[in-house]
């Protein structure tokens, strides 16, 4: 059971930060591959909070989401002031991001507060469990999915769609563009404090590039423009390789090889395009009705 | 009459409009006015900068030199998502529509590209969001009646037959409900049949939806119809060559030369 509750709590984690990845790279076409060290900023942030000032672990873990997003800016604003697009812009969240790791890495004490550098951030209290991370899933959705079919939202598709166009009818690309980069930040942000009370330490190695690359599979794989993809996909890629344990050294290029079949007959992504939607319950259910309806006539 | 002074039914003023591209000047010295509710065409051989005027109005880069105004004011250096929210509003040669959005999507963006909810309400989607949403749903299809798009609404905008996707540009246009409508080449790449209902639907939105338009346009015949009474401007290399009315053009010896080139034997 607790095996269970490990991949359930860990795939949750991997989907919260998906869906945020999901809205900045599916919706508003910006790649990224440092959202990691978004997820280090709101961990230790919200790590700090819950251990050092006592705050309620629900609130630590906002104010460690609020704290990353408003990170984001730092590099969210020059990158996009100087239209960085496509691999730029995923090569300066990839900077951001190695240097946010490096920088925790280095730092052992920060005014009085012993981060523990390499060795990571020990003691955390624990506060994550498997219902705590269905509740923050199903929210993290439903908010996510609420974004991107309001108006700003679809000013985020536009953007991805032909930037040029949608600049010259009125779309500010700027405010936009931070915006889905600070909502894509929250959510790595909570997802990076539920990781840290779940472990009870954090360290920066897990905040390499590799989870970084991760989350862009996922929403990669999983679909351009599309919730329930990445929801779907991040939760396999953390569900893949425990039932790959035994060939390990071949999981990663059994990832690799997925990878590039995926991209060459569905380069849109398993789920691209595909609005997570709910029609089909009312067409099943309209079904049944239907079918009871004519089924008492004939009768 | 003190050129200084601004006519205030003058909805676009373009002084010594001049830019350069390296060593290449594309516009040079262009000086043009629109009035509230004229239907001005715009033409001039394959070249001659016309889409490059729209450009520079529209502030897709900027001029070398030269003065832009919009009633009066100058929106020189003022990004190009403002302009369009000051009013001025444009189709492209190259269609650019959001292609995997359906028609019904790209119109509505034209109304929302400034969402008229705040952030917060986009989560929660209040009562008064989900109005506002239903409002804009009302006037994009109202816009997508007027040019006869309703029956492909939910088709998208790529899959969407040549014609049509001009059409759908100019509805996403309206939608954003400019004081002035730049149309670059609408008619192009249309038959005959096609031209025709294009001159309906344009007249249509002149004279009943009272827009003010600048038109550039190949097809001869749809822009000395459509500009019957207005004006006509020609440009050539850059340069504006001729101002006048249809039929001061269609005789104006220069603008006959520009475009058909000199008889040797003349």
């Amino acid at each position: 059971m607790g095996y269970i509750n490990a991949i359930l709590i860990l795939g949750g984690i991997n989907v919260i930060a998906s869906l945020g990845v999901a809205i900045l790279t599916g919706y508003t076409g910006l790649f990224t591959i440092g959202h990691a060290g978004f997820m280090a900023l709101g961990g230790y942030m919200s790590a700090i909070m819950v251990k050092e000032l006592n705050i309620p672990f629900p609130l630590a873990l906002l104010i460690g989401g609020v704290f990353a997003g408003l990170c984001s800016f730092i590099i969210g604003y020059p990158a996009f002031r100087s239209r960085l697009r496509g691999d730029y812009f995923a090569i300066a969240t990839l900077g951001f991001a190695e240097s946010i790791r490096l920088l925790l890495n280095n730092t052992k004490v920060l005014g009085g507060l012993k981060l523990g550098g390499a060795f990571g951030y020990m003691n955390i209290p624990t506060h994550t469990d498997v219902y705590a991370i269905v509740l923050i899933v199903i929210g993290a959705l439903y908010f996510a999915h609420m974004f991107v079919t309001s108006q700003y939202g679809k000013n985020c598709i536009a953007i991805s769609q032909d930037e040029v166009a949608a600049e010259m009818m009125g779309v500010n690309l700027m405010k936009t563009k931070l915006t889905a980069l600070f909502i894509s930040a929250f959510y790595c942000g909570i997802a990076g404090g539920l990781l840290g009370m779940y472990f009870a330490y954090l360290s920066p190695s897990f905040f390499t590039t590799v989870p970084s690359a991760g989350l862009l599979a996922a929403v990669v794989f999983g679909g351009i423009q599309s919730l329930i993809g990445p929801f779907i996909t991040a939760f396999i890629l953390v569900l893949v390789p425990e039932l790959l344990r035994s060939f390990a050294e071949w999981r990663l290029i059994i990832y690799g090889f997925l990878f590039v079949i995926v991209m060459i007959f569905r380069p849109q992504g398993l789920l691209g395009y595909v609005e997570m939607n709910f029609t089909f319950v009312h067409v099943f259910w309209n079904k049944i009705f239907h079918r009871n309806q004519t089924g008492a006539s004939e009768g | 009459m003190n050129s200084e002074m601004i006519n205030p039914n003058e909805t676009l003023t373009i002084r010594n409009l001049t830019v350069d591209f390296g060593g290449v000047r594309a516009v040079n010295d262009v000086t043009m006015s629109v009035q509230k509710g004229e239907l001005v065409g715009l033409i001039g051989p394959n070249g001659a900068g016309k889409t490059t005027v729209f450009n520079l109005i529209t502030n897709a880069f900027p001029p070398t030199s030269g003065q832009i105004m919009l009633n009066g004011k100058s929106i020189l250096g003022v990004s190009p998502d403002q302009i369009c929210r000051l009013g001025i509003s444009r189709t492209f040669q190259n269609i650019r529509l959001f292609p995997q959005m359906t028609a019904y999507e790209n119109v509505e963006l034209g109304f929302h590209s400034v969402p008229h909810y705040s952030i917060a309400e986009a989560f929660i989607r209040t009562p008064r969001a989900t109005r506002i949403e239903k409002d804009t749903h009302k006037k994009a299809f109202e816009l997508l009646e007027i040019v006869n798009l309703k029956e492909h609404c939910d088709e998208r905008a790529s899959s969407l037959p040549y014609g049509l996707q001009r059409r759908l540009e100019m509805a996403r246009a309206m939608a954003a409900s400019p004081q002035l409508l730049l149309l670059d080449e609408p008619a192009a790449g249309m038959n005959e049949d096609e031209c025709k209902d294009l001159i309906k639907l344009i007249r249509l939105i002149h004279e009943t939806m009272k827009y003010t338009i600048i038109m550039i346009e190949h097809h001869m015949n749809v822009v000395m119809d459509l500009c019957r009474g207005y004006r006509i401007y020609v440009l050539s290399l850059g340069s504006l060559l001729a101002i006048g009315t249809p039929s001061e053009i269609q005789n104006n010896p220069q603008v006959i030369k520009a475009y058909l080139g000199e008889r040797k034997n003349a």
